[in-house]
């Protein structure tokens, strides 16, 4: 059953920044690296949100600073509606609990020395929880493994395998929300597959909302929900995933999205191959970051930074751009 | 169709490994023409890397080759090593999986072409430092003539593959076999990568061997494709053989695993269980056997007889090695 209001706020970064850069004198934040530049993000209830966008663009930063591994330079962090950006220590303990993160290596993210299952009630310990048995093979069965996979070793897993055990592990102490830093990336297109049906499985049966962010645009649109789009630290265009995959708004998304090859031989589609580098986000280019590879920029592109703003009519998908792609043609159904 | 340049035959390779014999690559074929790519496909441990070190004479020497391996009808296993550094990276380049850690980070990327080409042509340095450039340029770093003098720590992931391709492509090769040379990269710099590669096909004639498990990039650039399963080919033919009339339930499966951008997303992508053997693991029958959704189809042959490459009937030169003697989707 569900109702037409808007649902519990899981997530919320406030203008977030965060600079890595020498610390101390303010000379020399002039050398900052500008991983994240001013970000909104909101994450709902029941939403499953791809965060997109080259190396470097500052995904795995944001996602940082949303699981709060890392302090934000400025701006605020919000989970479950209760700012956290100053909560430090033991105090992080209840927040830990309700987001958790999952990352890109499986090999590394687990401890070779220990098993399964102790490996699976580190978050419960640290929670101050001491976990049954049936708990922990329930979360093995959740993720499609089972009980005699309890006592065993990460090596004695594939990397699929190992991805499941990490997810597990994250589930275990029922968040609210999952961060997934490429999940599948270091594994085989078979192996993936079991992964991101896994995802969606869990999204189905627990009504998990999970973050996932990945560089492949084709991984991200299988198991998301919404889309949001990041370049040199800011996001450029977010929407409903449908929307935005159908008809993206920024010339960007656009370019990207473009650039996925699709496995179809000899069909011709329209390119737009960008030209050059990301620009070093020590020094982003002055107004819209993206217009010194962008095949619309104007002089205005230059001025003042675009702001994301409503497009094609909906108020959900928005686009930092002062030229947005228009909307698709009437769709004959 | 041209005469291949390049054509291997019945290629084995046999580790000696502390563990036992370890056969990575048991018996493939392929060829490729003058200006045609072959993409050879497969999951991580297929063999795909083992085959083209093969190809090259890169094996270490705990490694036992078998086969042939004939560039323009001349046999390069066996050759002593002197006569096939003649041949490695003059008629017939490489660019390795890890290219990117294959640049050495003290030397400038200019000197780095410059020596590759130095080593086949009796040139000054100079002459050699202007063919550097002029490749720099044709593979589109920007402004060659000022950033040849570079070194590999300056410039991004895209142009050090840009720069490694540079090194390959320096002698005017006739066969290049590209191993991975778009997977570490984001995906606009893959397009770049992927125009540059058949940019230089169409000037030079050059044939490419492609390695990838990126289904879309070999969809794109591909004329044939082998599929390796286990260090064998499971399935071979033209690219819109493998993607239009898959007929290998492997190749079926990759097929069906993979994510599309351009659709909406199916339910479900279908999975292959399991995962891929170790190498030698399975010694008799079919090596997809205990992956195959199809093998009840069949019974017991699966799993007593290896099924070898069989040509299908009224497609020409595509051939499966699975005992199923229909399409297999047709069947489930
Ligand atoms: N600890 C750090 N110190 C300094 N710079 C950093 C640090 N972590 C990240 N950066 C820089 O911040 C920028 C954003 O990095 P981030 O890892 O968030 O990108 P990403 O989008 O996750 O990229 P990828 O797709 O390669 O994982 C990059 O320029 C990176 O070099
Ligand atoms: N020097 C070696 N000694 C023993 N076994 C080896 C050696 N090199 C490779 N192998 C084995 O040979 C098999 C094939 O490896 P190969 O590198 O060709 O795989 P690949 O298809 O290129 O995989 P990937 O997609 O991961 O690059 C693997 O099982 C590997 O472990
Ligand atoms: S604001 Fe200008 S430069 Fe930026 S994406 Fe839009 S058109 Fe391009
Ligand atoms: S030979 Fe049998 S097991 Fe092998 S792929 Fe064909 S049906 Fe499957
Ligand atoms: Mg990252
Ligand atoms: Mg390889």
């Amino acid at each position: 059953m569900t109702t037409q209001s808007v649902s519990e706020e899981l997530l919320r970064l406030k203008n977030v920044r965060k600079y890595f850069g020498l610390p101390g004198a303010p000379w020399r934040q002039a050398q900052a690296v500008k991983a994240v530049d001013g970000v909104n993000f909101v994450v709902r209830k029941g939403e499953t949100v791809g965060l997109v966008g080259e190396s470097g663009s500052g995904k795995s930063t944001l996602a940082r600073v949303a699981t709060r591994l890392l302090d934000p330079t400025q701006g605020s962090v919000e989970i479950g509606g209760v700012d956290v950006t100053n909560v430090r220590g033991r105090k992080l303990r209840p927040v830990r609990r309700k987001i958790q993160m999952v990352f890109q290596d499986p090999q590394a993210s687990l401890n070779p020395r220990q098993s399964v299952g102790t490996i699976l009630s580190t978050p419960f310990r640290a929670q101050g929880i001491r976990p049954t048995r049936a708990q922990l093979v329930e979360l093995l069965q959740q993720v499609g493994l089972s009980e005699e996979h309890l006592e065993r070793y990460p090596h004695e897993f594939s990397g699929g395998q190992r991805q499941r055990i990490g997810i597990a592990r994250a589930l275990s102490v029922k968040p609210d929300l999952l961060v997934c830093d490429e999940p599948v990336s270091a594994l085989d297109v078979s192996v993936q597959a079991q992964v991101l049906n896994l995802l969606a499985d869990l999204r189905d049966e627990l009504g998990l909302s999970y973050v996932l962010v990945a560089h492949d645009l084709a991984v991200v649109r299988q198991v998301t929900s919404r889309l949001a789009v990041m370049y040199l630290g800011t996001i450029v265009e977010e929407g409903p995933a449908d929307q935005v995959y159908s008809a993206p708004a920024h010339p960007y998304t656009k370019a990207l999205l473009s650039a996925v090859p699709v496995p179809e031989p000899g069909v011709e589609r329209d390119r737009i191959v960008l030209t050059g580098d990301v620009p070093t986000p020590i020094a982003p280019p002055s107004g819209c970051p993206f217009r010194t590879r962008c095949y619309k920029v104007q002089d205005v592109c230059a001025t003042v930074r675009p702001v994301l703003e409503p497009v094609h009519g909906s108020t959900e998908h928005r686009a930092a751009c002062y030229f947005p792609e228009p909307p698709p043609p009437e769709r004959t159904r | 169709m041209a005469e291949p340049v390049l054509e291997v035959h019945d290629l084995h390779v046999t580790f000696t490994t502390e563990g036992g014999l370890v056969p990575a690559v048991d018996g493939i074929d392929f060829s490729v023409a003058p200006g045609e790519t072959l993409a050879i496909v497969g999951e991580s441990g297929s063999g795909k890397s083992v085959s083209s070190a093969a190809v090259m004479g890169l094996l270490p020497s705990n490694a036992a080759t078998t086969g042939e391996v004939l560039l323009d009808g001349r046999e390069l296993i066996g050759l002593p090593n002197d006569e096939l550094r003649k041949i490695r990276g003059n008629d017939i380049a490489l660019v390795f999986q890890d290219a990117l850690s294959a640049l050495n980070p003290y030397y400038s990327v200019g000197w780095q072409v410059a020596e590759a080409y130095r080593l086949h042509h009796d040139v000054s340095k100079k002459v050699a430092h202007r063919r550097a450039v002029e490749m720099l340029d044709k593979v589109g770093i920007p402004d060659a003539a000022r950033r040849v003098d570079s070194y590999p720590h300056e410039f991004s992931g895209g142009m050090r593959q840009r720069v490694v391709i540079a090194m390959a492509l320096v002698n005017d090769p006739r066969v290049l076999i590209a191993d991975e040379p778009t997977t570490a990269l984001d995906v606009t710099v893959q397009a770049q990568i992927i125009r540059l590669l058949d940019d230089v096909q169409e000037e030079f004639g050059t044939a490419l061997v492609l390695i990838s498990h990126d289904l879309g990039v070999v969809a794109e650039v591909a004329d044939d494709v082998l599929v390796m399963y286990a260090g064998r080919a499971a399935e071979r033919g033209t690219v819109r053989d493998l993607f239009y009339r898959a007929a290998h339930p492997y190749s079926l499966g990759l097929l069906g695993a993979m994510p599309r951008v351009d659709v909406p997303p199916k339910p479900r992508l279908t999975t292959i269980p399991g995962t891929p053997p170790s190498p030698g693991s399975i010694r008799t029958g079919c090596p997809f056997q205990p992956r195959c959704a199809y093998t009840h189809l069949v019974g017991e042959r699966c799993i007593t007889e290896r099924p070898e490459l069989t040509p299908r009937p009224g497609e020409g030169d595509h051939e499966a090695a699975c005992h199923l003697g229909r399409r297999p989707e047709a069947l489930l």
